[in-house]
């Protein structure tokens, strides 16, 4: 039976069943709304506050903004906006995290495929190795990787924080994906093989299609991950001027800490593209998109 | 349809195949670019060239932001304009993991950037990764012109097998102690028992303090301590507690804390100590200025001012906060001021860097950045300020016995972070002083000599 | 046009081009191996990549960390002297004590409460609106999240206005404001109520994924036949989501041991809130390799059992697909 089949026969019983009906959801829409307040108010007093001066928030809480008289200034964004190099720097970071989001997916999904519906010899230590490397500081990596760019040639280039960035984040992305992908029904795999369906036309006919909400989750959390770093840009772009906005927030503070308040416009600026994405990939998480695709 | 898909597939293997084929060339046209320049401008004596400019490029970190990489800039510009060179600045805040990241992995590093912990100084002077300041800079006038403290000739401070590295720039002096002209009418007290024996009123509390700090948090207490201990038990004492050749446990440093205590107790700091410990130290002065008036004093350096006016831009140096130094806890070593210095070090030698280590020591440049406010010149040459409080600071470094440097730099980093945690659990509580000193005791030994 | 924009085309184009290209040259060779052969090499070629970036960004630095982890910071060998340290050390087991505090507290709270809120999220009809407030703090970087947290916990003497919000709500209900990261009782739970509020939205996200991905008909055809909700949720959903519980569960159990920035940035690990990571940042910060190498070391061991129960479970995933 599907939603609207359901919704259709609610809608044909009786009125007093329907007030029922609607007032047994009350409880459920008051615990979305705490939850939603709960998860809401951090952030909504950063919001406010990057609108404020430094003095009005030493001297009062976020929340009396909210009443006049509300005192609100840009202050904050145009410190940010006039600054040279701005621009440039989000530019930067997109040069960056596309690429890198774009690489780690596509060899995580394929890795996800292979460990999921392949046997070979080594596979399980294979993926224990992997898994168990989510576990390891990436700190302690640097300098080994460092000499083999600078062996390379890659040092100081976008290249090389690509390849960090997907040389970090791949066990994650591989781990969430073969166990997604893993989930799909064994019968669609079944009936592509009577049709002959080689392991490429399967995996872009079948595995991609029904792991799109598994695929969009890890495009947020890699472009997020991305997006927010700073470790990883400052060890391998190394004389390169080519900084993203991360560095670029950093410059905005003095070495003291001064000029903080500059940080909730940045955060405001800097959360402000992944939640756009996170929003244009809301549309992948619903049902049906890989409809059928549990065993019934 | 088995059939379809099969064909498909191939087809799509072919028109991959040709891109890729493309793809390959211009990937290979383009990696090059994406390398760094390999020495930027290292060898280009063909500078004279272009009309007596040097030209060329100049990679510098710096810490810095807002308006003290503002102020740099500043000091840049006729630089740039004299010889063209294009300086280009990053701001890297964590400059001793990536340089000595890179310093292992024989990757590239900046021209000129901070200097690395002490603790490296003399291994990276011996490989030859910092380069000496006598191979390019007029010694004589810089160490006539420039503030003693790290010209010593000590390895703590940069000077190794006869040699200087690190090139000073600019100056603050810590352990003043800042008031509201408004509150406090009376004569600075001469005596530490005298500060601590004022009568706070009008204000409520005799002492500010604010300890929070972020990943550091603490450090503003650890000036407040090593302003004690140098003027309680001297230069000797001081220097070799940081190099771990003296006790935490001794009667020395057991009484600074006690000292300190003075300071923080819960009764007579404003706020209370839950207060101090999560208030960040750029609100240190919020109970100088509160109405009515929280505290009469608070210790903290010549940077304090930024911070004040940050948090209340109508405020004025003179009228509405002023200093007076550091009192005394004998006459014996009285004349032992803290002081901090901003340091270069130049890492590739060439004709653009040694270009910008000789201009940031000229008095034009040092001018341009005490002009530009929030700091001390390095240089003794420089006595005109923006305001009567800079002109009184850069007195007290020009007049003092010895400039000591602030303690917790030259500590290993582990003991380092132990100091200033120290303090943080005295502050809380102050009756576990004993055990406090016995753990620093053990972190000294295991810290120093690995 | 500079050389970053052509970089950049190339990349973008280039980069998914190469792998898809690389993908189906792959199988075009191994279409013309004989099939028995081919179908022991198909898999590596599918793995390659990933196992070619772990190897060189991970399983090669590890090997040496694990080296080093035996050597002090001149690179001289010293045997077990850097695992006793840590085993000895009152600052390390501090941590070590508060890691398992994440680690239980932590991961039991992402867990249970990403899965009631997808569930929750799930009945109403504005669920992308809601799960939005959720996600919001995931793309909010540490050092932002420490300026929201400070407004969060900031504290005020009792008698002043207080800005921050927690205690000007507790004032309103009569309580004297609390120093929320000072105070040993209350500091290390609101570092990891910092934490939970971080990482819920992660395991929403999956979770609510793989909640998309249970037929409808299912869950009807078990209401119709008189099941309560309660009961379909016992019966049906947690056991079809349980690879998925699997997953949110390693990966939270390693957020917790590797839990870093929060702490860093909030209290620096003062007051008895100190964790391993923090204390490894150190050492590396101080180049001091060896130590920190083998609380790196460390980590890695503490890590085995779960990589064993993910080993077990991706048995018997396969066994009853």
């Amino acid at each position: 039976m599907t939603t609207a089949a359901s919704i259709r026969q609610a809608s044909a019983r009786s009125a007093a069943a329907r007030v029922r009906h609607a007032l047994r959801r009350v409880p459920v829409h008051v615990t979305v709304a705490i939850v939603m307040a709960i998860w809401l108010i951090p952030t909504l007093g950063l919001i406010v506050n990057s609108f404020r001066t430094v003095r009005d928030m030493s001297q009062a809480g976020w929340w009396t903004t909210l009443f006049p008289p509300a005192g609100f200034t840009l202050a904050s964004y145009e410190t940010i906006f006039q600054t040279p190099g701005f621009s440039n720097s989000i530019i930067n970071s997109l040069l960056i995290t596309v690429p890198a989001t774009v690489l780690q997916v596509v060899i995580a999904t394929f890795a996800g495929y292979a460990f999921a519906w392949m046997r070979f010899r080594g596979r399980d230590l294979f993926f224990l190795v992997i898994v168990g490397l989510m576990v390891v500081p990436v700190q302690l990596t640097f300098i080994p990787v460092l000499k083999l760019f600078a062996a390379t040639g890659l040092a100081g280039s976008f290249i090389a924080v690509w390849l960090a960035h997907a040389g970090y984040g791949l066990p994650f992305q591989t781990y969430l994906l073969r166990s997604y992908i893993g989930s799909l029904p064994k019968d669609i795999f079944e009936s592509a093989d009577i049709d002959g369906a080689n392991h490429v036309v399967k995996f872009w006919r079948i595995v991609v299609p029904m792991s799109i909400p598994a695929i969009a989750a890890n495009v947020i959390f890699v472009f997020l991950g991305v997006w927010n770093d700073l470790l990883i840009a400052v060890t391998y772009l190394g004389q390169s001027a080519n900084r993203p906005l991360t560095v670029f927030i950093g410059q905005q503070t003095t070495s003291l800490g001064g000029n903080w308040q500059i940080l909730t416009a940045a955060a405001v600026i800097q959360m402000a593209l992944p939640l756009a994405v996170f929003l244009g990939l809301q549309r992948y998480f619903v049902r049906g998109i890989s409809a059928g695709a549990v065993k019934g | 349809m088995a059939r379809n898909w099969t064909r498909e597939s191939r087809l799509v293997t072919l028109v991959v195949a040709a891109i890729l084929a493309v793809a390959a060339c211009g990937g290979g046209a383009a990696s090059p670019s994406a390398a760094p320049p390999a020495s930027p401008g290292g060898e280009s004596p063909s500078a004279s060239a272009s009309g007596g400019q040097l030209g060329g490029q100049l990679n510098v970190w710096t810490a810095w932001g807002g308006e003290e990489l503002s102020a740099f800039q500043a000091v840049l510009q006729p630089f740039i304009d004299q010889t063209g060179i294009q300086v280009n600045l990053l701001t890297i805040r964590d400059q001793d993991l990536q340089l000595s990241n890179n310093v292992a992995a024989g990757t590239s590093l900046p021209d000129i950037a901070n200097p690395p912990n002490p603790q490296r100084y003399e291994e990276w002077a011996q490989k030859g990764i910092m380069k000496p300041l006598e191979d390019f800079i007029d010694m004589d006038a810089y160490l006539a012109n420039t503030l003693p403290g790290l010209l010593l000739e000590d390895p703590n401070y940069g000077f190794i097998d006869g040699k200087h590295y690190l090139l000073m720039v600019k100056s603050q002096l810590k352990g003043l102690l800042w008031y509201n002209p408004k509150v406090y009418t009376g004569a600075a007290p001469e005596t530490w028992d005298a500060l601590v024996a004022t009568p706070p009123a009008p204000a409520t509390q005799l002492f500010c303090a604010a300890f929070e700090s972020g990943d550091a948090s603490g450090w503003p207490a650890s000036d407040d301590l090593a302003n004690i201990v140098m003027r309680q038990s001297g230069e000797q004492v001081y220097i070799d507690w940081y190099e771990g050749r003296h006790k935490w446990t001794s009667p020395e440093i057991k009484q600074a804390y006690e000292a300190f205590g003075q300071m923080v107790a819960n009764d007579k700091v404003y706020g209370g100590t839950n207060y101090v410990l999560s208030t960040n130290f750029q609100r240190g002065g919020d109970g100088l200025f509160s109405d009515p008036p929280g505290c009469l004093f608070l210790e903290q350096a010549t940077f304090m001012p930024a911070m004040f006016v940050q948090n209340d831009p109508s405020l004025k140096a003179g009228d509405d906060f002023n200093f007076f130094p550091h009192p005394k806890f004998n006459d014996e070593f009285a004349g032992n001021v803290e002081g901090f210095f901003d340091t270069f070090v130049m890492y590739n030698d060439t004709p653009q860097a040694r270009a910008l280590m000789q201009y940031m020591v000229t008095d034009q440049a040092q001018q341009i950045w005490v002009d530009e406010g929030g700091t001390l010149a390095a240089s003794k040459n420089i006595t005109t300020y923006p305001d009567v409080l800079g002109e009184n600071a850069s007195k007290i470094l020009q007049e003092a016995d010895n400039i000591l440097l602030t303690a917790g730099d030259y500590m290993p980093a582990d003991m380092q972070r132990a100091f200033w945690k120290s303090l943080l659990d005295f502050t809380n509580d102050p009756s576990q002083l004993d055990s406090i000193l016995a753990n620093l005791d053990q972190v000294q030994a295991a810290s120093y000599t690995q | 046009m500079d050389d970053r924009v052509i970089i950049a085309i190339v990349a973008v184009v280039g980069v998914p081009l190469l792998l898809v290209g690389y993908i189906q040259l792959g199988e075009w060779l191994l279409d013309r191996l004989p099939r028995r052969i081919a179908g022991r090499m198909r898999p590596y070629v599918w793995v390659f990549p990933a196992v070619a970036f772990a190897t060189i960004f991970m399983v090669l630095p590890t090997i040496n960390t694990i080296f080093i982890s035996f050597q002090n910071a001149r690179g001289e060998p010293v045997g077990l002297d850097n695992y006793v340290f840590f085993f000895t050390n009152p600052e390390t087991l501090t941590s070590l004590k508060n890691n398992i505090l994440w680690l239980v507290f932590f991961t039991g709270a992402v867990v249970i409460l990403g899965l009631f809120i997808s569930i929750l999220f799930d009945r109403v009809r504005y669920e992308s609106i809601a799960k939005t407030a959720v996600f919001l703090p995931l793309p909010i970087s540490a050092v932002a999240a420490s300026v929201i947290w400070k407004f969060m916990f900031e504290y005020k003497p009792a008698g002043q206005p207080q800005t921050g919000t927690l205690n000007a709500v507790i004032g309103v209900a009569g309580f004297e404001p609390v120093a929320w990261l000072i105070n040993t009782t209350t500091n290390n739970p609101a570092l990891i109520a910092v934490g939970v509020w971080t990482s819920t939205g992660f395991a929403m996200v999956i979770i609510s994924a793989a909640l998309k991905g249970i037929s409808s008909e299912l869950l009807e055809a078990a209401r119709v036949d008189g099941a309560t909700e309660f009961q379909v949720l016992r019966r049906i959903v947690i056991p079809l989501l349980r690879p998925t519980l699997t997953v949110i569960t390693t990966t939270m159990i390693i957020t917790a041991l590797k839990v870093f920035d929060i702490v860093y940035v909030l209290t620096s690990g003062a007051y008895g809130t100190d964790v391993i990571a923090r204390q490894l940042f150190q050492r590396v910060a101080n180049s001091d390799y060896g130590r920190a190498a083998a609380v790196g070391v460390v980590l890695l061991i503490a890590v085995l059992p779960v990589l064993l129960f993910n080993i077990r479970s991706f048995r018997q995933q396969e066994e009853v697909r």
